[in-house]
């Protein structure tokens, strides 16, 4: 079993304020993207890891990598004009793998267990998730609907999928002009197989605004002994 | 697999007792000793007690900071891994302020400070994939006023602040980094320093080379990021 691993980087910092992307903001000194190819480069297990990256940022990736000691099974490139599309190039690009998994840059709190976990999953397609603690109610200006939140998942990266399914569900969404925010819903609505969801953590958090840095800070401190 | 260690300073005072008590380390299969000495580095290796292990010398003049990429690059190649650094290599001519040369604040933050950091981030690169540990040399010049020696002794309180820095910044990498600030010891350095004193009434370098070697040992898991000051108890003006 040939397993890749897509990371998604196309983040160009908007929502963060910041006039870098955010993949490049810095959690206890090192970069958010460095945090999650660490966690990668520990699982022999893992064979390539492709970084998907807007071109103005395909160089400073790669001096990252380099940098930072990343050998060649780390590889960036060009990514979409959407994270959907990212994905499917990060696909093509993992065509000789039979499992991939997708995790982006802007999770660096991933553990190396998640990823193993996922790995160890018997469900070749697996996702984490975590309850909805919120009440969650349909609408725009007014009220819509009611929604059972006991029924909702927050959905969590990473994500792991049967590559070739994934793919021929990507090609499929494209003909109709669909586009998803995540794989597993893509997957599900598209390949017609079952998702297993894997209890996921609350503090594997996606940095999107800027108190996100702050939360993921002390989590981060926690996370190395430097707690108090 | 043994570990492979690596100190500056191993040509006298305490990275020459370093490098001896850490050939005396089980879990130690290599050692490589730099130092701008090349007579010094072969005293220090037949001082040292091999049984079986690898022992490179490579005369290096730290001042060189562009050159230290290469020779990290060079010794991971040679051996495979860098599972401990020890920055010991240290310089001091201490001055007053308006004696002060710029050639001596220069030279002095050089090797104690800008040398320390170049080896750490290359050494770095290599050794992500293992837990790793670093130690560097402070001073408790560092910690303390101490006029007239005023670029040994802020240099030696970058290198506390460095290390607690690099602690924190490492620590999601599995590198351990540490700092100890050894008071007065007799070494070659403290004898230039202070002729008068008579060295046998202070702290022995192999004494803090026993802290050392404490301090990398796998049971040590608890002090990194903290400077430990290494004195002797009946010691008052260390």
């Amino acid at each position: 079993m040939k397993i890749g691993m897509i990371v998604l980087a196309g983040g160009i910092g908007k929502r963060i304020g910041r006039p870098f992307p955010k993949q490049f903001l810095l959690l206890g000194g090192k970069p958010l993207i460095v945090h999650v190819l660490e966690k990668a480069r520990v699982i022999a297990d893992i064979d390539r890891v492709v970084i998907t990256c807007p071109a103005a940022h395909l160089d400073e990736t790669r001096r990252l990598l380099a940098n930072h000691g990343f050998d060649a099974r780390f590889s960036c490139i060009l990514g979409g004009g959407s994270r959907q599309e990212s994905t499917y190039l990060g696909l093509a690009d993992l065509a000789d793998c039979d499992s991939v998994i997708i995790h982006e840059a802007v999770r660096p709190l991933v553990t190396v267990e998640e990823f193993r976990e996922l790995i160890a999953a018997e469900d070749p397609n697996v996702m984490f998730g975590i309850p909805i603690p919120f009440t969650v109610l349909k609408g725009h200006d007014y009220v819509e609907d009611l929604l059972d939140r006991d029924e909702l998942v927050n959905v969590q990266l990473p994500q792991k999928f049967d590559r070739a399914k994934l793919a021929a569900a990507h090609d499929a969404a494209r003909r109709d002009d669909a586009f998803f925010t995540e794989d597993a819903s893509l997957f599900y609505r598209y390949a017609g197989e079952r998702v297993r969801i894997l209890p996921g953590s609350e503090r594997n958090i996606k940095i999107t605004v800027p108190t996100d840095i702050v939360t993921a800070e002390a989590i981060y401190a926690d996370v190395i002994g430097r707690g108090g | 697999m043994g570990k492979v260690c690596v100190i500056t300073g191993a040509s006298q005072g305490i990275g020459r007792a370093a490098a001896i008590r850490m050939s005396r380390e089980p879990d130690v299969s290599a050692l490589v000793l730099i130092a701008r000495s090349a007579a010094g580095l072969e005293e220090t290796a037949a001082a040292m007690e091999r049984d079986g292990k690898e022992v490179e010398l490579i005369p290096y003049d730290l001042t060189d900071l562009d050159g230290i990429p290469h020779l990290v690059r060079g010794i991971h190649d040679r051996f495979g891994s860098i599972d401990i650094l020890l920055n010991i290599a240290g310089y001091a001519d201490p001055q007053s302020l308006l004696d002060t040369t710029t050639e001596n604040i220069v030279t002095t933050y050089t090797i104690n400070v800008f040398a320390m950091l170049v080896l750490i981030r290359e050494a770095a690169r290599y050794i992500a994939d293992r837990p790793a540990k670093i130690l560097n040399v402070a001073s408790t010049a560092g910690i303390t006023s101490r006029p007239g020696w005023l670029a040994y002794a802020s240099s030696k309180a970058a290198v506390v602040s460095m290390s607690a820095t690099l602690a924190d910044e490492l620590a999601g990498s599995g590198i351990k980094v540490y700092s100890i600030s050894p008071g007065r010891t007799a070494t070659e350095l403290r004898r230039k320093l202070a002729p008068e004193e008579d060295l046998t009434r202070i702290m022995q370098p192999s004494q803090v080379a026993d802290v050392i070697a404490q301090l990398m040992s796998d049971a040590e898991t608890t002090l990194d990021g903290q400077n430990i000051v290494v004195r002797m108890r009946s010691q008052t003006g260390g």
